[in-house]
């Protein structure tokens, strides 16, 4: 695209036009100390906690210590151009990020300025980055599902809508991959997506926006990229401005999906600016407040009620709930959960879920350790076909983790024991899942009936994983009006299982 | 220099007091004003951390240079602050008094620096804008600043009230760069 000389004088001469050139009266201090991004200002008695600072050069900064004669502040942004004498502003104004559906489908910074090239965000709204989350009059009660589209979580630790379920792992067991799957599967649901880089490489960041695209899953799905390379207080941040853009969603009557990757490199972002600030540190030299960091934030994912709608559109949005699924990641060191971060956040969270790499290494991906993974509200939100189904899957697979430990001792084990391993090796087998292959409830249905039915016992254990593929297809092929019908009502009604009997059936005669 | 003020602070905020029952504000201010330009003479900042002088030679030689400028109150402060090894922080301690000394006397101290200098009814004009808008009693000190390009800056303590063309024109810089 050329660039047109008359349209950017046009453009310049608006905003000259635009430009209101009144006297300012502003409080000024001067600058002490420069360290690390850290700012000691003198003077700026005015100044109030979380005001936004004005630099020399376009720069702005963040009040965060109120001393006696001088204030903290940490730099948003470089500030080798700041050095001691420099000027500083208040500006009377707390940070805010640009919010609105006009974000989706682009790459912005933790402060909602675009880095993905594709010119300004021409967003109409604006947002704190800090806001209290919705007060208790108006909440709702977690009722309508998160499809993520993975067998094993729908069916053993399913996620509702306004709930906040925790993805903890050791590093390379798959949490960023169950968080994508999760915002891939959200494509044609009205689920809206909001996914928090923090502290990660621009590599996995530019790997994730492309597997998104690809998948054509950008275009419901806002990316707020804070790499290891900004500087710490926009990865302590970005957290809060994704999830101001995800809470107007909610604000709107809409349902949005947060996932923040991750909040352990949020934490220690903050603690180094707590240290810099000289702030006293506690526990693995993390800040007396890392809790309040993650619980306010995680706080604002909710379910709101109508009424909470309504006020806040002022009537537009009638009738509505909104929601704000909170999906927070934690890396834990060689799967120490006792840690002081990973301890907060499942405290804080209505579940979590497991990820370890034992099972990665085994083959199980998604490496999900379903005996201590848990969804503490995500039942009452389950569809009512997985509900049945999948409550007999949580059975055999706890049934046969009791008894695989057991029976490595026994030498003959009796027939409903060996029974009940067969079942339960077959059941860990068809939990496994490939990357980027959401199902939909109809397919995952299927796989499950065929699972709790025993049809997959005569199947040779290497071949489950092929066989259920080929019970799909199979099912794509024959029975698309039942899988149709299911997703639009996903009951598990008398027809419905006459309908899952029968291709079942149908299918594995085929294989003799 | 923030540490400094807050050390200075319950120095200034005794000598304040001190001064303000015993009605010698002037006084005091004299003194300290005097006391300050002493300690900040290089040829004095030397000594005053110098480990080779005690307590008293240092209270001795600072009142001794103050001389008329020092009454018996002052005199015993400067040898506090001796002992304390804070005779440094006296610029502070006097800036903090004078500030302390304003606030009970309802007056400010204004800097007003403009393009080219002020006729009389203009700088009385803005002495009465001043009052009623800090709603205290003005000092004002006029400078001029010929880089402003035309009108003025005003400077009360932390409050800083732009209205120089310079300040508007990048102001203007920063809206179209953004």
């Amino acid at each position: 695209m050329s660039i047109k000389a008359s349209e950017i004088s046009d453009l310049i001469k608006a905003r000259i036009d635009k430009f209101s050139s009144a006297t300012e009266a502003r409080n000024v201090g001067t600058v002490v100390s420069v360290t690390d991004g850290i700012v000691r200002v003198h003077g700026l008695a005015d100044a109030r906690y979380g005001e936004m600072l004005e630099f020399a050069g376009n720069t702005f900064g963040l009040a965060l210590n109120l001393e006696r004669d001088s204030v903290g502040a940490v730099v948003l942004g470089d500030y080798k151009h700041i050095s001691e004498g420099s000027q500083v502003k208040t500006t009377g104004r707390i940070l805010e990020v640009p919010v609105g559906p006009e974000l989706l489908g682009r790459v912005v910074d933790a402060l909602g300025n675009p880095i993905d090239g594709k010119g300004p965000v021409n967003s109409k709204l604006k947002s704190p980055l800090e806001r209290v989350a919705p007060g208790v009059i108006f909440r709702k009660s977690v009722s309508q599902p998160v499809q993520t589209g993975l067998k094993a979580i729908d069916s053993m630790v399913p996620i509702g809508r306004g709930q906040r379920e925790l993805i903890i792992g050791d590093r390379q067991t798959g949490k960023t991959a169950v968080a994508i799957d999760t915002i891939i599967n959200q494509k044609g649901t009205g689920v809206k997506c909001v996914y928090v880089a923090v502290g990660q490489k621009q590599s996995s960041i530019a790997n994730v926006v492309r597997k998104l695209e690809e998948h054509g899953a950008m275009g419901h799905t806002i990316i707020v990229a804070a790499s290891a390379s900004t500087p710490a207080a926009m990865q302590y941040l970005a957290p809060y401005g994704g999830c101001a853009m995800g809470e107007y969603f909610m604000d709107n009557g809409e349902d949005a999906l947060i996932v923040y990757d991750d909040l352990s490199k949020q934490a220690v972002a903050y603690r180094q600016i707590a240290l810099l600030l000289r702030r006293p540190p506690g526990r693995e030299a993390y800040p007396g407040d890392v809790f309040y960091l993650h619980s306010r934030l995680l706080e604002r994912s909710a379910r709101v009620n109508e009424e909470y709608v309504e006020k806040f559109t002022k009537g537009r949005v009638k009738g509505k709930t909104g929601s704000l699924t909170g999906l927070p990641i934690i890396e834990t060191q060689a799967g120490d959960v006792t840690a002081f971060v990973p301890t907060n956040v499942i405290s804080i969270t209505d579940g979590q879920i497991f990820l370890e790499t034992d099972l990665f290494n085994a083959g199980m991906r998604p490496a999900i350790n379903a005996g201590i993974s848990v969804s503490r509200v995500g039942g009452a939100a389950q569809t009512n076909i997985i509900k049945k189904l999948g409550g007999g899957i949580r059975l055999a697979l706890a049934q046969y983790r009791e008894l695989a430990a057991f029976s490595q001792f026994a030498s003959d084990l009796d027939e409903a024991t060996r029974r009940q391993l067969e079942r339960g090796v077959r059941v860990t087998e068809l939990m496994k899942q490939k990357q980027y292959a959401p199902m939909s409830v109809a397919e995952m249905a299927l796989s499950l009936y065929a699972a709790n039915n025993g049809y997959f016992d005569k199947v040779d254990r290497r071949k489950v994983t092929e066989t259920e593929a080929g019970l799909q297809s199979f099912a794509r092929s024959s029975q698309a009006d039942l899988l149709k019908s299911i997703n639009a009502k996903p009951d598990l009604s008398k027809e419905v299982e006459a309908g899952l009997k029968k291709c079942c059936d149908d299918y594995f005669a085929t294989l003799g | 220099m923030a540490e400094r003020a807050t050390i200075a602070r319950p120095y200034a905020k005794a000598a304040f007091e001190y001064a303000r029952e015993a009605k010698a504000f002037a006084e005091w201010s004299q003194g300290l004003r005097a006391a300050a330009e002493i300690v900040a003479d290089p040829r004095v900042a030397v000594l005053t951390t110098s480990p080779s002088l005690t307590a008293a030679d240092l209270a001795g030689l600072v009142t001794d240079v103050g001389g008329a400028n020092f009454n018996a109150g002052m005199q015993n402060f400067v040898r506090v602050l001796a002992e304390n090894h804070r005779l440094p922080l006296l610029p502070e301690i006097a800036a903090q008094y004078e500030e302390l000394r304003a606030a009970v006397e309802n007056t400010v101290d204004v800097e007003v620096t403009s393009a080219v200098a002020l006729d009389a009814a203009q700088s009385e004009n803005l002495k009465r804008a001043l009052n009623a808008r800090l709603k205290r009693q003005v000092r004002m000190q006029n400078s001029v600043d010929a880089s402003l390009l035309g009108g003025a800056i005003v400077r009360a303590g932390d409050l800083v009230i732009d209205g120089s063309l310079k300040g508007r024109l990048e102001r203007l810089a920063t809206d179209l760069g953004s």
